[in-house]
């Protein structure tokens, strides 16, 4: 890996913190252990599309530790590690079929990917199965976020593009 | 182009699927009997129609949650777990939505919830 590239993937990562420390402050609408907006997921929709799966793994698991250590939350180091996993896994094997105007698409998988990955962490954390009960009000507000962040990175995509 | 409305149509199927359980879920009648389990380990088994109104401290390596049972309902009343989301999921009021403190890997539930069943 040259400097140059080293360079912008610490830049991405540096961006993903600040993105994910801000959301911190926002307050929690549903009152579901997991649910948020995700919005430093558009810099991994980002990396993802520019970069291959192995530079984007770190860049999450950079921002994924660093912004646990942050939040004051070790707990939820392990279901990032857990969900990003399946997410960027699903995405990088979505990301061959989904062309430019629909990235979107690709958000919203890796968004319920994700949940699945986090609820799976939690399954074996707690040892029972009744967490599984929170998987479809996961699903359902992951879809409308990564809908969101998914447009967000394909806009920001398109028009880096354009330059 | 195909492609994409193929995978646009699983999006949608994905969604309306997780939107219809999280309904059904939400309707499910409660139960009477809760069982307070920490980490895997049961350790009370409350009949809420007849259960006076009390509070509960339950402890876990050092870390305490008290439960507070009040007109045969129970919630989480506090804890000292850093993100707080037991005591923000309020009544536990569906057999569907257990409140859970992942921090002090305490699980307040419905007996015989659908999900319990299928771990058995």
């Amino acid at each position: 890996m040259d400097v140059k590239k080293l360079t912008k993937l610490s830049l991405l990562t540096a961006v993903a913190l600040i993105i994910f420390v801000i959301e911190l402050r926002l307050p929690n609408i549903v009152p579901i252990p997991g649910v948020k907006l995700g919005l430093a997921n558009i810099v991994t929709v980002y990396a993802l599309y520019n970069y291959g799966i192995r530079d984007t793994a770190m860049i999450c698991a950079v921002r994924i530790f660093l912004g646990s250590l942050f939040s004051g939350n070790l707990m939820a180091m392990l279901f990032g590690f857990g969900g990003s996993l399946l997410c960027i896994i699903g995405m990088s094997l979505l990301k061959k079929v989904v062309t430019d105007k629909y990235l979107w698409l690709l958000s919203i998988f890796g968004a319920v990917f994700h949940n699945i990955g986090q609820i799976a962490v939690a399954c074996a954390v707690m040892q029972t199965f009744a967490v599984i009960g929170y998987l479809p009000f996961l699903i359902v507000t992951g879809c409308i976020a990564g809908f969101f962040t998914g447009m967000c990175a394909q806009l920001l995509i398109l028009r880096l593009k354009m330059r | 182009m195909k492609k994409h409305f193929v995978l646009i149509i699983i999006c949608a199927a994905v969604f309306i699927a997780a939107a219809v359980s999280s309904v059904v879920m939400l309707n499910a009648p409660a139960g009477d009997i809760v069982k307070i389990k920490s980490n895997g380990e049961l350790l009370y088994t409350i009949d809420l129609s007849n259960s006076p109104d009390r509070t509960i401290i339950v402890e876990y390596n050092g870390k305490e949650n008290t439960l507070e049972i009040k007109d045969h309902k129970i919630r989480v009343l506090e804890a000292d777990c850093p993100d707080k989301v037991c005591v923000n999921t309020g009544w536990l009021d569906s057999p569907a939505i257990p409140i859970i403190c992942l921090p002090n890997k305490l699980i307040i539930e419905f007996e015989n919830n659908d999900a319990d069943a299928a771990a058995r």
